[in-house]
């Protein structure tokens, strides 16, 4: 029954602040994700758009919280933060202040978390998990929400969008993204008669 | 397009053979393009009728189609836009209605079959006249049709031959007067354990019957069994879409014109009551009056109330083809017990069409149990990469962080859920009515949804989660998991709210879809259904409209209009 897919799709990323990544406008994506294409092929990536340097380290941080590296691509490798400032620059234009606003707040914790601290990608994994779990809970702030959603979809949408680079989200879940399949399509087709 | 598609020779479907000009009276004016507007269509203009379809969408071709979940999830590249077109929900007419999504449609050329997965269910005997032969419930609106199952017959027949199901027999399946066009497809793994499963429950799996071209058929592609089926377009036509099947019939009649971007506002009528015709707006906005002898309306579950709702005047101050009050009312989704489990091997549902085996032991309950109505059963995984990351792990899986991602990284490929389809019941109380204050981008007074589950559906939606995990655990997973199930939001099965009958002041159209009120006034889509199904309703709104078309077709010739 499609509806419920479906409505869990929606309530999954509508009705919060990641609603402004279910209003994203494609056409406005593939505009910046022809530049995004482009620049997949190129190594390295191009500069930040929209983010400083610092905010981008700082969203670097969290975002590869959201989805660490470890024996595969987490965040980080998919571009993430690349995905997000092309979007901040498109798309997600009015989602600005909500990451501007987020991400100053990573760098206040951060200086509350520990003296002497500029920054929340300077700290520890273990006090940076704490900043995020507390946004988290923080059911006001919608900046956790909007961190979330996004670098999922920087993780898993097409590649044209400008995150998922070299397709690394879709291989590190085992999603082979070829158009045409044929049985045997899974371990039971032929094992389990 | 995908990235490898290997472009087949297909040549371009002929989308334009006659012009007619809006105050030449066309015999008939169709409004929506989707699986019943397009079958009526087709019908009308093969018997040699003058026929103008009207769409509010554009009219896209396989060509846009792709694999991206952005565009069709988000930005709606398929189906009504909320930001022109929203609508409102309230769960009871006590409450104030909030704007909220609350439904999902084509809109498009082919409507809503462009998107759609495509299980073509026929209906069974027991759904025509469950109310005479298991009881009516209390408080509902649950009646029998005034047809059966061996009226339609003929119909979902031609459906299987003209539209394309591939399929076999099962034993359950209901009286067929011929086989089935096609093979069915592989099953899948999913089809596989549903029969392990099964076969460990008593019950027997059969293979699905599926609107999809398993070879090629009637000049389409066979399926290549790419997996992107639900809620995206089918790039190789193998998908038995109305735009693919029934509206390039109708346009090559030479007697068809099909008209995409042209939202009708209302439909017009005359000082006897008669129907003149349909207001729309084209592209531009601009308001044209396309006259015409006889209006179908075939415009879905909601937006043909709708239209009837803003189409009231002085004759007609409730709506019209309203004096009964009935039309906007029993709505009804199809609701459904849903249950997941993970299996230690590699399941990979993602690949090929979405369901394969299907499972139909409880159609039909014990009465003892106390549940009105009954489903069926399929396995399958539909989540895409991005909407199984926002949201399909297990319950009480982190959200983010190490161990979300290795679970995403292990549950992904190894996960599948069981879909229990079942009926709804039919209660005056839900509906679709004009919102008082919400309009769309064009002025018009938007779709109010009220729609609360009755205590009985929500009792039945949780007995066939639970036989749903039974199902999975006897399929062998390993963790299973159920949803308790609370009262429904969202639909994109819209059924009931112009149904059909015997009585003109409990039904909305006869059981040839002619309005009671207007006699040159035809409704055929999901709102005629009386009773909901188990799921899967398509291919009976296509039956019902090959009838209708049919009958219209007759009483033309006879002037009977």
């Amino acid at each position: 029954m499609p509806h419920l897919s479906r409505r869990a799709f929606i309530t999954s990323v509508g009705g919060s602040v990641a609603a402004v990544w279910f209003t994203a406008k494609a056409t406005d994506l593939l505009a910046s994700g022809d530049f995004a294409a482009r620049a997949s092929r190129e190594h390295p990536a191009p500069p930040f758009a929209i983010l400083t340097a610092d905010q981008a380290s700082e969203l670097d941080a969290a975002t590869a919280l959201i989805i660490p590296s470890d024996a595969t691509a987490g965040a980080r490798e998919a571009r993430v933060v690349w995905f997000i400032d092309k979007s901040l620059g498109g798309f997600a234009r009015k989602q600005r202040p909500v990451f501007e606003k987020g991400i100053a707040e990573l760098t206040q914790r951060a200086a509350k978390a520990q003296k002497g601290a500029t920054s929340f990608a300077s700290l520890t994994e273990a006090q940076q998990i704490a900043i995020l779990t507390a946004l988290e809970k923080d059911k006001k702030n919608p900046f956790f929400n909007a961190l979330r959603g996004a670098t999922i979809m920087g993780m898993f949408a097409n590649p044209e969008y400008g995150g998922n680079f070299n397709k690394v989200g879709w291989k590190m879940i085992g999603f082979d993204d070829q158009f045409s399949w044929k049985a045997p399509f899974g371990w039971y087709d032929a094992n389990a008669r | 397009m995908h990235a490898d598609h290997p472009h087949p020779p297909l040549p371009p479907l002929q989308q334009h053979t006659i012009t007619y000009r809006p105050d030449d009276e066309v015999d008939f004016v169709v409004v929506g393009s989707g699986a019943a507007g397009s079958v009526v269509a087709k019908e009308l203009s093969s018997a040699g009728f003058r026929v103008v379809v009207l769409e509010q969408g554009p009219w896209r071709t396989e060509k846009e189609f792709g694999h991206d979940e952005i565009s069709v999830g988000m930005e709606n590249f398929l189906t009504n836009k909320w930001d022109q077109s929203p609508n409102t929900f309230r769960a009871d007419a006590k409450q104030k209605a909030k704007v909220q999504p609350a439904l999902m449609y084509g809109r498009l050329v082919g409507g809503t079959s462009v998107h759609f997965s495509a299980n073509f269910w026929r209906f069974r005997e027991i759904d025509f006249k469950e109310a005479s032969v298991k009881g009516t419930v209390p408080g509902t609106g649950l009646v029998d049709w005034p047809i059966t199952y061996q009226d339609l017959e003929p119909y979902y027949t031609k459906v299987d031959w003209e539209v394309g199901v591939a399929g076999a027999p099962g034993p359950f399946d209901p009286p067929r007067s011929r086989g089935y066009p096609m093979p069915p497809h592989p099953p899948k793994s999913t089809g596989t354990l549903l029969e392990i499963g099964a076969k460990k429950m008593g019950w027997k799996a059969f293979p699905a019957p599926m609107a999809i071209a398993s070879q090629p058929y009637d000049g389409r592609s066979g399926c290549v069994q790419c997996g992107f089926c639900i809620g995206f377009g089918c790039e190789v036509r193998a998908k038995s879409s109305a735009l693919v099947t029934m509206i390039p019939k109708a346009v090559a009649t030479g007697k068809c014109e099909v008209r995409p971007n042209s939202y009708v506002r209302k439909v017009q009528t005359d000082a006897k009551g008669r129907a003149t015709g349909v207001v729309y707006f084209d592209g531009n906005k601009k308001e044209i009056l396309q006259r015409a002898k006889a209006v179908v309306v075939c415009a879905n579950g909601a937006e043909t109330p709708r239209l009837l709702l803003n189409s009231k005047s002085n004759l007609f101050p409730q709506g019209l083809a309203n004096s009964s009050g009935v039309v906007g009312t029993h709505l009804m989704f199809n609701g459904g017990g849903f249950a997941s489990g993970i299996f230690d091997h590699e399941v990979n549902g993602y690949k090929g069409i979405v369901a394969t085996r299907i499972v139909w032991d409880l159609f039909e309950l014990d009465p003892k149990l106390g549940l009105s109505g009954g489903g069926g059963f399929d396995f399958r995984s539909t989540s895409t990469p991005m909407q199984y990351a926002m949201g399909g792990l297990p319950p009480k899986s982190p959200t983010w962080g190490k161990e979300y991602k290795r679970l995403l990284a292990h549950h992904y490929t190894r996960q599948l859920d069981c879909y229990g389809h079942t009926t709804s019941l039919p209660q005056a109380s839900n509906s679709i009515s004009l919102d008082p204050d919400a309009k769309d981008a064009w002025g018009i007074p938007a779709i109010r949804m009220t729609y609360k589950d009755h205590p009985q559906d929500l009792k039945l939606f949780d007995y066939f989660a639970a036989r749903g995990e039974e199902l999975l655990k006897a399929a062998g997973a390993t963790e299973t998991w159920k949803a308790p199930s609370t009262s429904q939001e969202f639909s994109v099965h819209l059924l009931g709210t112009c149904r059909m009958g015997n009585d003109p002041k409990a039904s909305v159209v006869d059981k040839f879809n002619r309005s009671h009120d207007v006699k040159n006034l035809f409704i055929v889509d999901g709102s005629s259904l009386v009773t909901s199904g188990r799921g899967q309703p398509t291919m009976t709104i296509q039956a019902l409209a090959f009838r209708a078309g049919d009958n219209i077709a007759r009483f033309a010739k006879r002037g009977e209009i």
